[in-house]
This record gives C-alpha cells, structure tokens and sequence, in this order.
C-alpha cells in the first residue's frame, strides 16, 4: 500500500509534466485542427531557455529565502515568454500560408519544424545531455510511510493550476470567447469582427507558453535536460491529448495524470520495459469504447 | 529577380571552374610518382556527443601509433594514415552509422585494416560487412561476449563463416561481469538490484552480473530494463527502493541512462546505495552528469589501468606529449590494436617483396599475432579473435573523481 501510494505521487508529478504539454496539443489542435508535433520541442527549449535565464542569474544550485520566490517567478515567466513568442514565429513562418492547404502539408511542416527545433538545441547546448539547477529547496513532506518531494508538489499544483487560469480565460474573457468562435467557424468568426490571424496566433503563444513552463518545471524535476527530450515527452503528451479527447482543456489534464499514472503503476506492478506498452494499450482501448477519448472532443468544451 | 538571376549566373561559373579543376586533375592521370603510398586504416568511434569522452581518447591512441609508424622510416616511401569517422547520431552510438562507415571503409581500396568499434551493437551492426569484404578489424573495447564465442558469432559471419574478421584486444563480458560480482561481494555487498538498457553490451552484462552474483551467495531482488531516450526512472527507482538493496547493478552505458539513473536515485533516498556498473560508466561524462551523486559508484574496465602499468611508461609520456592530457579508459588498447594492424602490413610488405599486401594477408597476419609487445602487455589472439593477456581493472568514483582500486590478470 505504502508503495501504491508512492508511485501515485510519481505518476501524477510525471502526469503533470505531461498534462502541462498537452494543454498546447490540445489549444492548437482545437483551434485549427493541427497537430503541431514541433509542440514537444518547444518544450524542450523551454528547458533551455530556464537555463540560459538562471545562468544570466547566476543560480548554480538552491536558491533559499525570498530570492526564491523572485528567481522562480522571473525564470518562469521569462521562460513562458521566450516559448510563447518562438510559437507565435513558428505558426507565422510555417503555418500560417498553410492554414488553407490540404490537412496533410500543415502536418508535415509540422514534422518539419520538429526537426529544425530539435537541430538548433543540438547546435545551441550539443548533443550531451545538460545538467540543470536544482533551484528549489526540496525537503521532504513525510505523510504517514508516504515521502513527497517538495519539488513533486510544485509539478502538481502548477500543472493545476495553469489549467485552471487557462479554463477560466477560455470561458470568461472576450479573447477567450473570440478562441471558442473561431474554433467553432472561421468564417463566420471572421464576418463577426473577430481578427482570426490574431486569435490563433494567440493561442499558440498560450499553448508554447505553457510548454515553457513545463520546460522549467520538468529542468528543476530532473535536474538535467537532452535536446531530444522532446520526442518522447511530446508522443506522451499528445496521446494524453488524444486520451483526454483533443481540443478538451480538462481532457488534456487528466490525459497527462492518467498516463503518469498508468506509466509508474505499470514499473511498480509489471516492469518498466512494458510502460509503453501499456500506455499505448490503454489508449487503443479508450479509443475503441469512446473514439473522440474520455471527456470527448464535444464543441462546446473545444478551444 | 535581376540581381538573382546574375547571382545564380556567378554560382553556375564558380561549379563549372570547380568542376574543371576536379575533372582536370583526374585527366591528367596519376599522381606524381614521388607520392608515397598511403595506407589508411580506418578508425570507427563514437567521437560526438555522450560518447564522445570515450570515443576522442580512444582515438587519440590510434593517432599516436599511427604517428609513430610514420616517424620511423618504412619501406617504399609507405605512409600511414588515419581515416576517422563518427558512429554517433544526435550524440549516441548508432549501429546503422557505424555500418555505413565500415561500408565506407570497405568502398577505400587504400584501407587495410581499421580500428574500432566502441559499442558492441555496433559492432554486430560491422561484423557481417567486414567479414565479406575480408577487411580486418580490431576493437579497442568491446566487450560483449557473443561477438566472438559461441553460435552467437557463427551467426555474424555471414559470409565466410570459417574466416574471422573481428579481433578484439579487451577482454570479454563473461570476465567482465564475473569479475564484477566478485568485485561486489568483496565490497561486502548482499542484496543487489539489476537495471540495464535492453543493449548488447548492456544486457550482456548485466546478465552474466546475476548470473555470478547469485553464484557467489548474494540475492538478486530483480531486474529491469530502461527504454532508449527515458527520462524518469523514479518510479522505477522507487520499486527498487522498496526491496531495499544495498547495492544497484547497471549493465549499459552513461549515454544510454547510466548517468540520469544515478542522479535520480537522490530522489528516491537511495543517496548512499552504492552503484556498480561495468566499463559503460567510466567515462568523464559519467562524473559531469551524476555530480555529487557520481561518489559511491564503482565499475570494472576490461583494460589494465595505464599509469600503473610498467610497459605502458612510453605510451602514456607519449600521449601526454601529444594531447596534453592523459589517456583515457581505452587509449593503449587503441593504440595497441593500431600496432597490431600496423605490424601486420608491414609484415606483408615484407613477404611480398615490396608489393602492397592485400586485406585477407594483412587479416591473415592479424589473426597469427602472438606474444606482441604493446603498453596493455604482451599480447596474441586466440581462434576466437580474443586476446590472450585478458586484464580487468576496477575504480571507485571518491570525491568526484575516479580512484584506481584493483587490477585482475585473468590469465594467472
């Protein structure tokens, strides 16, 4: 039982790195029906660019007192505009001229991107992987035979947290709402006033945004990050997408948690060679029973 | 679209003149008769990326014995060279790299010999393609067990499977891993948990590990296998936690996990379980990685430790001349397996009365090879391809650094 309970803090700090990305996924997919698999990647700058910023600082390790609190908040936040921004360039440079052509060139140039990202972290940090600050003070929580890391914690409130803002600027601002209509009919959004060029390009400085977060919290999680990082975490991220049901914000999460969850359950109970397997088993399953994934891809929910 | 155009014009012009200049020189024949002749041995490492702490070392001992051919003088203005290629991709060893490399090599007339690889799926990537084209090859490092015995490698020599092509000058991982288990149970370690990258040196490895450690009274309380490009290993780590070893085998290499697998033990409150691996964690990245987690990990290097070995002297003052640093883990026995492939040529120039040996001679001459003087001692090869002067050493990493402990002459 101790064990269970262990591995449930594990797979839900994992499945929050996860559901973090997936939010991105989930917003691009929702809005323009891509599937931006350059998303992972953005991820992974994000981790580089928390690092070039905590370098700029000068934090080599932890960071205690109220520096802290300024030091995550400034790497945070710079590593969300970096990200945001190297989205908004990406959807203008590569996407954009596409938005009319047939489904299948977007995606390619999607795939595209994810190799010129991956080549300039390659070329940018090379090809070892890169140690990363510890940054946050990590005690641990001890709750009856259960340990939880301070830094676990962080992972899960943020990934909540995040979605919730997000939730609450889909549902309750005007931009939001200018989202939701153009997801819903660009040309009718377009007839009402509503400047789609803008509103997409805003989604995907949210969506790269939110993987710079993921980039720093995943940097601080493990303590080092790899060019190639990406790849694997952005194919997890869009089946949480997928699991979840695409374009649905809270399908996004629990995707991320229930895949976090399945891949430590599986390493406890199983075997770790067998994560992916089962991840990938459980995906095909939801998707026979429920083809638009659990919380459905309904309009209303869509971005 | 003007300025294009004429830019597009000038481009034309400068591929036609360089194409001139190629073309040119191949009509106007061979080069001048006062060229020597060179012989390239080839050399296939993993030199970017993780790998690269071990592959740039590894082959610097091949510069240097090449270099010191080339100083002495050899017979019909004969030259030697050094023709190097990378097998990682995207800073990893790749089986596939380092079979187009050998295919490379194979395509170079001028190459008789080459020296590599590192990686023992690599190496099962070569085999084949060496054994059908006769082109000899010895490696600095590779240490799995099935390259050279068994039906194992029977079945990679696919085209003349009477003739070996692969020579080897480190020992193998069924000593590897013996020798680690007993390693282990000097240290006074009981209960011990097995992780390993699904590689063939790695699996190889950690196989032979259980196999000895179980053996020799300890109990093994499981054993994993990590996926390529993993990341998180705590829920991993905290299974393992929950056996409560005191001690984590890892069969695999920094590059492939070794290194994220240390680190993340803090996390689970393994800090002082002690980490024992084999030679895929002496490199430097090792130490870079794990930081002040790399303390408390031990491994074995099927190599002698160089500066503790009375014939390697010359070798190692050399080297330092050369690079202004000191060998790694498998320098001399590059260097050595230059020698040999060296030797070998000039051996054939000598029979052949001047002439250029070919492939199979200078193989021939490799494959006869006994009681050779080199800075890893007097070697040969057995009918296997191994050497017959198998020596293993073993480290601990104190202080961040690597502590020379032991070293096991397996032939005594």
């Amino acid at each position: 039982m101790d064990v269970f309970l262990q591995q449930l803090i594990n797979g839900l700090s994992l499945g929050g790195i996860y559901a973090l990305i997936a939010l991105g996924y989930t917003m691009v997919y929702g809005i323009i029906e891509l599937i931006n698999f350059a998303h992972g990647d953005v991820y992974t700058l994000g981790t580089f660019f928390s690092l070039a910023i905590l370098t700029l600082l000068g934090v080599t390790g932890v960071v205690t007192g109220p520096a802290l609190i300024l030091v995550v908040a400034v790497t945070i936040i710079g590593a969300m505009i970096l990200c945001g921004l190297t989205g908004v360039i990406i959807e203008r440079l590569a996407y954009r001229r596409l938005r009319n052509a047939p489904k299948l060139a977007p995606l390619i140039t999607a795939i595209g991107m994810s190799f010129i990202l991956e080549n300039l972290m390659l070329y940018w940090r090379g090809p070892s992987p890169v140690s990363f600050p510890a940054v946050i003070p990590n005690p641990d929580v001890v709750l009856g035979s259960v340990t939880i890391q301070a830094k676990q914690i962080m992972v899960i409130l943020l990934a909540i947290v995040l979605m919730l803002v997000l939730q609450v600027f889909v549902y309750n601002t005007k931009l939001g709402k200018a989202m939701r209509a153009t997801a819903q009919d660009k040309d009718a959004a377009q007839l009402m006033g509503i400047n789609i060029n803008t509103t997409i390009a805003l989604t995907f400085l949210i969506g790269s945004a939110l993987a710079g977060a993921a980039g720093f919290v995943s940097g601080v999680y493990y303590g080092s990050t790899w060019f190639l990082n990406g790849f694997a975490a952005g194919l997890k991220a869009f089946t949480a997408a997928v699991l979840g049901g695409i374009g649905n914000l809270a399908g996004a999460m629990l995707g991320g948690f229930l895949i976090g969850l399945t891949e430590a359950m599986t390493t406890q109970f199983i075997s770790d060679q067998w994560s992916n397997v089962v991840v990938f088993t459980v995906l095909v399953l939801v998707l026979i029973f429920r083809p638009s994934g659990l919380l459905g891809e309904s309009l209303p929910n869509k971005v | 679209m003007i300025s294009s155009q004429r830019r597009s014009g000038a481009f034309a012009a400068a591929l036609a003149a360089t194409l001139g200049i190629v073309f040119g020189s191949i009509l106007t024949g061979p080069l001048p008769a006062a060229a020597a002749t060179v012989v390239k041995i080839g050399v296939d490492l993993p030199v970017s990326g993780a790998d690269a702490t071990n592959g740039i070392p590894t082959r610097n001992g091949v510069v240097l014995a090449v270099d010191l051919a080339n100083a002495k003088p050899l017979p019909g203005g004969l030259k030697f060279e050094v023709s190097a290629l990378d097998d990682a991709v995207q800073g990893v060893h790749d089986p596939a790299q380092g079979a187009q490399n050998v295919k490379t090599f194979i395509a170079d007339s001028a190459v008789l010999g080459m020296v590599g690889p590192f990686n023992s799926n690599v190496a099962k990537a070569e085999i084949p393609l060496t054994n059908d084209a006769g082109l000899v090859q010895i490696s600095p490092s590779n240490t799995n067990t099935g390259l050279t015995k068994g039906d194992d490698a029977k079945k990679l020599r696919t085209s003349h499977p009477d003739v070996n092509t692969y020579f080897r000058v480190c020992t193998t991982d069924d000593r590897q891993g013996a020798a680690g288990a007993t390693f282990a149970r000097k240290l006074g370690l009981k209960k011990a948990f097995i992780i390993d990258d699904n590689e063939t040196y790695g699996k190889g490895l950690a196989d032979v590990f259980e196999a000895d450690f179980k053996r020799q009274g300890g109990s093994v309380l499981g054993h994993e296998h990590i996926t390529k490009g993993q990341q998180d290993f705590k829920a991993l780590l905290t299974k393992v936690h929950s056996g409560s070893p005191d001690m984590i085998f890892f069969g695999g290499t920094t590059a492939s996990g070794g290194g994220l697998l240390r680190k993340q033990m803090a996390d689970v409150g393994m800090r002082d379980t002690k980490y024992v691996g084999g030679d895929g964690i002496s490199d430097e990245e090792f130490t870079k990685e794990t930081g002040d987690m790399a303390n408390n990990s031990y491994y074995t290097v099927a190599a002698p430790e160089t500066s503790k070995l009375p014939s390697a002297k010359a070798f190692v003052a050399a080297y330092q001349q050369k690079f202004h640093a000191n060998p790694g883990p498998y320098s001399a026995n590059a260097y050595a397996a230059a020698q040999i492939i060296i030797a070998a040529v000039l051996k054939g120039v000598k029979d052949d009365g001047g002439k250029l040996p070919t492939r199979l001679e200078v193989r021939q001459n490799v494959a006869a090879t006994q009681n050779f003087d080199t800075p890893i001692g007097r070697i040969g090869f057995d009918k296997n391809g191994d050497t017959t002067a198998p020596i293993l050493s073993f480290y601990e990493i104190k202080d961040g650094k690597p502590q020379f402990l032991s070293q096991l002459n397996l032939k005594d």
